[in-house]
Parts: C-alpha cells; sequence; structure tokens
C-alpha cells in the first residue's frame, strides 16, 4: 500500500501479506497499535525490489505530486515493485466531483483542512489560524484529476495495460496490469 | 509497527547509486519475538519468491539457527521445520536498528519497528 496512511486497508484481506509504507512518520505511529508491517518511505523511490509484490494499491496519494513528471514518475515506481502479470489499483481524486469539494475549475489546488480544536489551537508547520472558526487550518496541495487522465499517465509511464478504469465516489480509479516484458 | 525477515527479504537500498538487486544489512539492536498465525500455504507460496541466500544471511544476525540451507532442501510436510521457518519469517521483530545500504555504506535507521527509508535532499 504506497502511501497507507494509518494503515486502514493493511488489514483488508487476512489470507494476503500487505506492506505499507507512507512519506508521513506520524501517520505510520497509528500502524504501530495494530502491528502492521509498514515503513517510512516517498512514493518516488520505493525501497522495494522490482518485482517482489503480486499486487499494489496507491489510494488518493498521487493527487499529491505538483507536477505531471512526478505523477508519471509514482506510477513507474508503483508498476516496478510489481511483478509482471500483477496488478496496480489507484484511485485519485476528480475535478469533476460535486459536493464538498466539487465546483473546482483548475485542476490545481490547495484545500484546507480544518484541524479539529479538541487537538489543539497552536499553530504548527506551515499552518495558518482561521480567525473565524477559532482553529488552525492546514492547505494541502491537490492535482485534481480530469477524466482520461489516469490512462493518459499510465500510456506515459509504459510496461503497463490498463484493465478497468472507472469513476468511484469523487474518485477516478484504474486497475491496471504490469506487462510481462520491459521494466 | 514490525521489521519482520519477510520485509527485509523484499527490500532493497532506494540509494540512486545502489543496484536495487542486493540485499539491505541488518544492525539488530533491539529485537522481539512476535505471534503471528502459523499458515503453510502462505509459506509455501511465499518460500518460492525469497532471495533464500540473503534470507539466510540476515537469519543469521538475528540468531536464527537450523534453517534448511537451500530451497530444495525444505520438506513443506516437516510440520517442525516449517513452523520453524515461520517463526524466522515472520515472528522475529527488529524494533530498534538499522539497515545498511552495503553498496554506499548509508544507514536507514529503524525506530519502534518502523525503518525510515526516506533519502536526503542532497541524496536525491
Amino acid at each position: 500500500d504506497i502511501g497507507c496512511g494509518n494503515g486502514k486497508y493493511l488489514s483488508t484481506n487476512p489470507k494476503v501479506w500487505m506492506h505499507g509504507c507512507d512519506r508521513s512518520p506520524n501517520l505510520l505511529q497509528h500502524c504501530t497499535a495494530n502491528k502492521h508491517d509498514v515503513l517510512v518511505a516517498d512514493a518516488l523511490e520505493l525501497p522495494y525490489k522490482s518485482s517482489a509484490f503480486d499486487a499494489a494499491i496507491s489510494i488518493a496519494v498521487i493527487h499529491h505530486l505538483s507536477t505531471e513528471e512526478r505523477r508519471v514518475a509514482a506510477l513507474k515506481e508503483a508498476l516496478r515493485v510489481v511483478r509482471p502479470g500483477g496488478v496496480l489499483l489507484v484511485y485519485n481524486w476528480a475535478l469533476e466531483q460535486e459536493g464538498r469539494f466539487g465546483g473546482f475549475k483548475e485542476q490545481d489546488q490547495l484545500i484546507p483542512w480544518h484541524l479539529n480544536k479538541k487537538f489543539g489551537t497552536d499553530v504548527v508547520g506551515h499552518g495558518e489560524k482561521a480567525e473565524e472558526k477559532h482553529c488552525v487550518v492546514y492547505k494541502r496541495f491537490y492535482h485534481l484529476f480530469k477524466e482520461g487522465e489516469t490512462e493518459r499517465l499510465f500510456e506515459a509511464a509504459g510496461g503497463n495495460t490498463v484493465r478497468q478504469s472507472y469513476y468511484d465516489h469523487a474518485n477516478w480509479c484504474a486497475i491496471v496490469e504490469k506487462q510481462a516484458l520491459s521494466m | 509497527a514490525n521489521m519482520i525477515l519477510l520485509t527485509h527479504n523484499m527490500m532493497v537500498s532506494p540509494m540512486k547509486e545502489a543496484s536495487k538487486s542486493v540485499p539491505l544489512k541488518i544492525e539488530a539492536e533491539e529485537v522481539q519475538e512476535l505471534e503471528k498465525e502459523f499458515n503453510l500455504d502462505f509459506l509455501v507460496n511465499i518460500i518460492d519468491r525469497l532471495d533464500w541466500a540473503g534470507f539466510l544471511e540476515a537469519a543469521a544476525i538475528l540468531n536464527q539457527q537450523g534453517l534448511p540451507s537451500s530451497t530444495e532442501e525444505i520438506d513443506k510436510t516437516n510440520e517442525e521445520s516449517m513452523r520453524k521457518l515461520h517463526h524466522a519469517l515472520m515472528e522475529v521483530d527488529v524494533v530498534t536498528g538499522a539497515l545498511v545500504c552495503t553498496e554506499t555504506g548509508r544507514r536507514f535507521p529503524i525506530a519502534g519497528g518502523i525503518p525510515n527509508m526516506l533519502l536526503n535532499q542532497d541524496e536525491l
């Protein structure tokens, strides 16, 4: 699970051994309590052998990378660590979504996270005071995906075949098979 | 979280200059033993995916003895030896220590059972 965060998907199937990695050591602390196998790593420099895994997932991760070059590089890395014939599942937030995070016209956005007051009101890191709500706001970068963009990025990454692509709850998603040759 | 030998066997150094084909070297300071459900089917599947020499070397560092010296020597019907393999692969957890890239010398620390494999800015 590339960008596993607090490990919420790591127990999905108890018959399968899953490994998780995330860039945030603090989020991974949540995995400690649940005794998951995790490590701190960057999606662009995965510390796994090539073709190590039968499958990989990367859910709501690649949309945080700020250039197309880096987003394609992340897909290439994810494909690298999956074995030929193995599958990769990716989910990224959609530009076309409606509701709370809908109505955006531009793909590159800073989307605010209002930290619940009960977790503290001191400004840490790049947070800002939100005067009206008396809490701290963190703005997070998202590149919202357009319809067809996921397929285009996988085409650029190479060495794969998109088996399914679909829209699911405000996300553009794809299930992709790593090809037998290359990589 | 845990750093077990199965994880170690799937890993390589993320350093640019590293070949991505040799194991990291384990430095173990604090080690603990876990209890993980024995699953013979899983073990039989996973054996074919392991770098066996790398596994034996790492197991030796963690004082796991009596493992088969090659996969050909594994008797899948011998429950005692399969449980021993299960133990070495899944139940020995490096809590504190490091994973060392033998090609560059770079040490990646392990704390609380979590290896930190992030590269520094000047290593990117």
